[in-house]
């Protein structure tokens, strides 16, 4: 009876373990796309990670990142345990206290001080400032794992090799690193896998365009998590598995010998310990081969583009590589504030960015842009004359930037869920929908709902309108299931939820994968939004840049851009040159004027006025 | 007289603000059983550390065969040595531990071969090639280690407590096997033990220190018999050390009654030690001896038996083939050639040790 229950209670600790291991690794075989449904075996997501650069370079960068802080580390970790020994006990705790620090200390203090610590010294933070910051944190970890056993080795052995005639170095290699080579290679696997985990540390020390698996996948969650990433943290569990195994199998031989050395004897010729070196070392050098392969075929003429997520078709990216020899380092921002934050940290980080229309008149009264060159960009004619007119209103002139998409917000619902009809903001505010109502997790967008409701402008700087819209949105907070950004498609079409604010663009794309969805542009009117691409002051390839922005201007270019983004083209070539007709027509996609006319475009209000947001979004977001 | 080989010169050593060696001098000749004897902390260790190369004296030169080597690397010493702890490569098998310094110099192999073979049969362990040190018996391993160390053909073989670690009769039988090695191979041997009966039994030359100086140097004889302080006979063996005064040459009176002895010069009426060893103190009948006494405690000893004499207000110690039982009124006798007078210690380290070690 006893053991049964112990039986039962361990059986629900591992539930508690690993189902959420065991979910995901489900879910990276779902076909389809919704966490709600089984879809069917697929192994279409780990094909496309196959097929995906990014993340192949990723995935390059972080066992690149982990094999080289590893040697570094076990190298510098073993000969400070090694070093501390000829020191008296007392100094010697104290250094080891000291060294243990780094690996007590939250990692998110040990990350800001190596990025400042950087910063100071003017590094460039990118591969090397991240491998550098691994190496340091590592070293503990494979301290912690070799001076235990360093403390069990007999001086004495050393000596004697030393007294056979060794020299000093060969005398260490031969007698104490043998005895200490299992705690060595438990160290370096333990700094292996923690090189591998560690987000946190990495993400203050890279810079832009360079990441790891982490950092990556950071990125992806933020935009909504794609199955990809199911498939992709399944390999990392089972990589870390096998490596954990490794070194736990690696101290029971060693328990092992300790007791029958004649076995020892057997096993010599081919140490398990052996076999996971050189299995490291050849997994070490195809890395190598692959990252140094890459790096050879590169032009040293790069471009660094910076755009909001899954904003473009990634096989346009790897065309005008192809075609212009330029080499493109590619970055994805969350939102317009998080890129402008990015800017004033570092404006020449990027040469080419697609902001939003309020931003860019906020990055030219921050003097951030640089004008652009129309000879250069022969390609923008093909962009339609209303739109470059609505961009009047944030760029005046047309002299600093070229629209790339356009759209609305409105109110995506599901048919299914809602009965009544969604021609008010108010449906919003229903209370018959609690809890199945998304909002947008961005000051402007989530201001303009409550402001249009209200009949005030969306750009209105007044006190009193913003109190009074700030209000409406704490009274709503109850109904709102949550405060999102590109998860609202998601969740929308996994039917989590009855309502979202949306942009337009996300309609088509949404409608596809779940019929029952449909696009509404309240009749108080909403935001018409234009995202144009702009060169930075700042850029240190502006040729680059020039030739990026025309390419992207080229109809057939723009179509397939629209093909997969789904946000309505302002390139008027391109939408003659969509084939289906209730594409090319759509209200939600291209809407007509009479929609148009009740929207505006928004400004930028000018520090005040983005200071006056910022607060009442605090009080909302904290609820009074 | 024999060569000189190694020479230490005014040595002194600290560790941390302690002095360990305080100008220590020693000589040591070619094909010599010397041996460091001393409790713990006596700084005998330390004299063979800086022999072998890994310590460097604070003060002093070491010679060796007429060359300085105070500052020398222990890999470029024409020495090599035994440890506590056998220290071996638990790595290797037994041969590869005995072929490490051969092939440090790039013997050939048959060489190296040879050499294995040789030594394993020098130190009764030939068949065990291929065997793991983590397999063999303390003993053994301690043989590995010796011939290990002894087939580069040092001049000189420093073996620090090497049976330390061992039990009692391998202690035993390890010490014979040690005399007949260093015979074999007629070189010479620098031991450091604590243990005074293996120092006794095995060395050509006895070396006693305490605290960092040198109490008495001697073959095993003269440091048995006649002891020059109360250190050193309270050291080598069990004695009965007594406070005495020195009436006159040859006339010694211990505990308020004279006895003849053969000592001369202390002066007249000097206060003294004398070391009367136990198996020298005689018992015989009440009325035939010189102290009179009565017999406390018997313990069998196999050899002989252990008695414990109240006499004189002091209690002495008998060794006795001849049984007195407890409680036996007796007279102690001595004869004079037995009776070793020394002068009251002068320092700490000439006094007896209190603690055992």
């Amino acid at each position: 009876m006893r053991t049964k229950l112990e039986k039962i209670y361990m059986g629900i600790i591992f539930v508690f373990m690993y189902a959420p291991i065991l979910t995901l690794i489900i879910l990276s075989f779902n076909s389809s796309k919704s966490r709600a449904r089984w879809g069917g075996f697929t192994l279409q997501w780990y094909i496309n990670l196959i097929n995906d650069n990014s993340v192949l370079n990723a995935m390059a960068n972080t066992l690149i990142i982990a094999l080289v802080s590893t040697v570094f580390a076990t190298v510098i970790g073993t000969l400070t345990c090694v070093g501390l020994m000829g020191l008296k006990r007392r100094s010697r705790t104290v250094i080891m206290g000291i060294t243990n620090i780094p690996m007590i200390n939250a990692d998110i203090v040990t990350g800001i001080s190596l990025m400042l610590l950087f910063k100071v010294l003017h590094f460039e933070t990118g591969f090397i400032t991240v491998l550098l910051a691994h190496i340091t944190f590592n070293i503990p970890y494979v301290m912690l794992s070799v001076m235990p056993r360093m403390k069990t080795i007999n001086p004495n052995i050393y000596e004697a090799a030393l007294d056979l005639g060794a020299e000093p170095f060969y005398a260490f290699r031969k007698s104490v690193l043998p005895d200490l080579m299992p705690s060595v290679i438990a160290g370096a696997l333990m700094a292996f896998t923690m090189s591998i985990d560690d987000f946190i540390i990495t993400y203050f020390t890279k810079g832009s365009g360079f990441d790891t698996i982490s950092t990556k996948i950071y990125n992806e969650v933020k935009r909504g998590i794609q199955p990809e990433i199911y498939a992709l943290s399944s390999i990392i569990f089972v990589i870390v598995l096998i490596l954990l195994f490794a070194s736990s199998r690696l101290r029971q031989r060693q328990a092992v010998l300790k007791k029958d050395a004649a076995l020892y004897k057997v096993e010599k010729k081919m140490s398990r310990g052996k076999l996971v070196l050189i299995s490291a070392a050849s997994m070490g050098i195809i890395l190598l081969a692959m990252y140094f392969g890459g790096v050879f075929t590169r032009k040293s003429n790069q471009l660094f583009v910076y755009n909001a997520g899954e904003y473009i078709d990634p096989e346009v990216i790897e065309m005008f590589e192809a075609e212009t020899g330029i080499e493109v380092v590619y970055d994805e921002f969350e939102t317009p504030e998080i890129m402008y934050a990015k800017m004033v940290q570092n404006d020449g980080a990027y040469d080419v960015i697609c902001p939003s229309d309020y931003m860019i008149e906020k990055m030219l009264d921050a003097g951030m842009l640089q004008e652009l060159d129309p000879d250069a960009i022969p390609n923008r004619k093909y962009i339609g004359e209303q739109y470059l007119k609505a961009a009047d209103s944030f760029d005046p002139g047309n002299r600093y930037s070229v629209p790339y998409c356009w759209g609305t917000v409105g109110i995506l619902y599901n048919t299914n869920m809602v009965d009544d009809p969604v021609t008010s903001w108010d449906i919003l505010w229903d209370e018959k929908y609690s809890g199945q109502i998304l909002m947008q997790d961005s000051i402007r967008d989530a201001f303009t709902v409550a402001l249009k409701r209200n009949g005030y402008s969306l750009n209105s700087t007044d006190p009193a309108e913003l109190e009074k819209a700030a209000e409406d949105m704490i009274a709503q907070r109850p109904l709102v299931q949550a405060y999102v950004v590109d998860q609202a498609r998601d969740k929308m079409i996994g039917g989590e939820a009855a309502l979202a604010v949306i942009y337009s663009g996300e309609v088509l794309y949404t409608q596809r994968e779940n019929p029952d969805l449909e696009y509404s542009v309240p009749d108080e009117g909403t935001n018409v939004w234009i995202d144009a691409w702009v060169v930075t002051k700042k850029a240190r390839n502006p040729e680059a840049a020039m030739k990026w922005i025309d390419f992207l201007c080229r109809p057939e270019i723009a179509l397939m851009n629209f093909d997969f983004i789904t946000y309505s083209t302002p390139n008027e070539a391109a939408r003659e040159m969509i084939e289906d007709e209730d594409i090319r027509n759509s209200e939600a996609i291209f809407p007509d004027e009479s929609i148009l006319k009740k929207c505006e475009t928004m400004s930028y209000l000018g520090e005040e006025g983005d200071a006056l947001y910022n607060e009442m979004w605090k009080k909302v977001k904290s609820g009074n | 007289m024999k060569k000189e080989l190694i020479r230490l010169e005014n040595v002194s050593k600290s560790y941390d603000g302690e002095l360990i060696l305080d100008d220590l001098s020693l000589t040591i000749h070619e094909n010599e059983f010397v041996t460091l004897l001393g409790p713990s902390g006596c700084g005998k260790t330390t004299t063979l550390r800086i022999i072998g190369g890994f310590e460097t004296p604070d003060k002093g030169r070491v010679i060796f065969d007429g060359e300085d080597i105070t500052s020398l690397a222990p890999n470029k010493r024409q020495l090599n040595t035994v440890f506590q702890k056998y220290a071996l490569f638990t790595h290797m098998d037994v041969a590869e531990n005995i072929a490490f310094g051969l092939k440090i110099k790039n013997k050939p192999q048959d060489y190296i071969e040879d050499r294995i073979n040789y030594a394993l049969k020098l130190v009764n362990l030939s068949g065990y090639e291929h065997r793991m040190p983590g397999s063999l018996s303390g003993g053994q391993q301690q043989r590995v280690a010796i011939a290990r160390a002894i087939v580069n053909e040092p001049k000189v073989l420093l073996l620090d407590e090497p049976l330390g670690a061992l039990d009692l009769k391998l202690r035993q039988d390890m010490q014979y096997e040690l005399i007949r090695l260093k015979e074999e191979l007629g070189i010479t041997f620098i031991y450091v033990t604590h243990d005074q009966e293996e120092a006794l039994t095995m060395s050509d030359h006895i070396v006693v220190m305490n605290q960092g100086y040198i109490q008495q140097e001697g073959s095993p004889e003269d440091i048995y018999n006649e002891p020059e302080n109360a250190f050193v006979a309270d050291f080598i063996g069990d004695s009965n050390i007594i406070k005495a005064t020195m009436v006159r040459d040859e006339l010694v009176n211990i505990l308020d009654t004279d006895f003849i002895c053969v000592d001369k010069g202390f002066g007249e009426n000097t206060p003294v030690d004398v070391v009367i060893r136990p198996e020298d103190v005689e018992l015989v009948e009440r009325g035939e001896g010189t102290l009179p006494g009565r017999v406390s405690h018997v313990i069998f000893k196999g050899v002989h038996y252990e008695m414990e004499v109240q006499a004189g207000g002091y209690a002495w110690l008998v060794h006795s083939t001849r049984l007195y039982e407890t409680g036996k009124e007796v007279d102690i006798k001595v004869d004079p050639f037995n009776i070793q007078v020394m002068n009251k210690p002068e320092s700490e380290d000439e006094e007896v040790l209190s603690v055992d070690d």
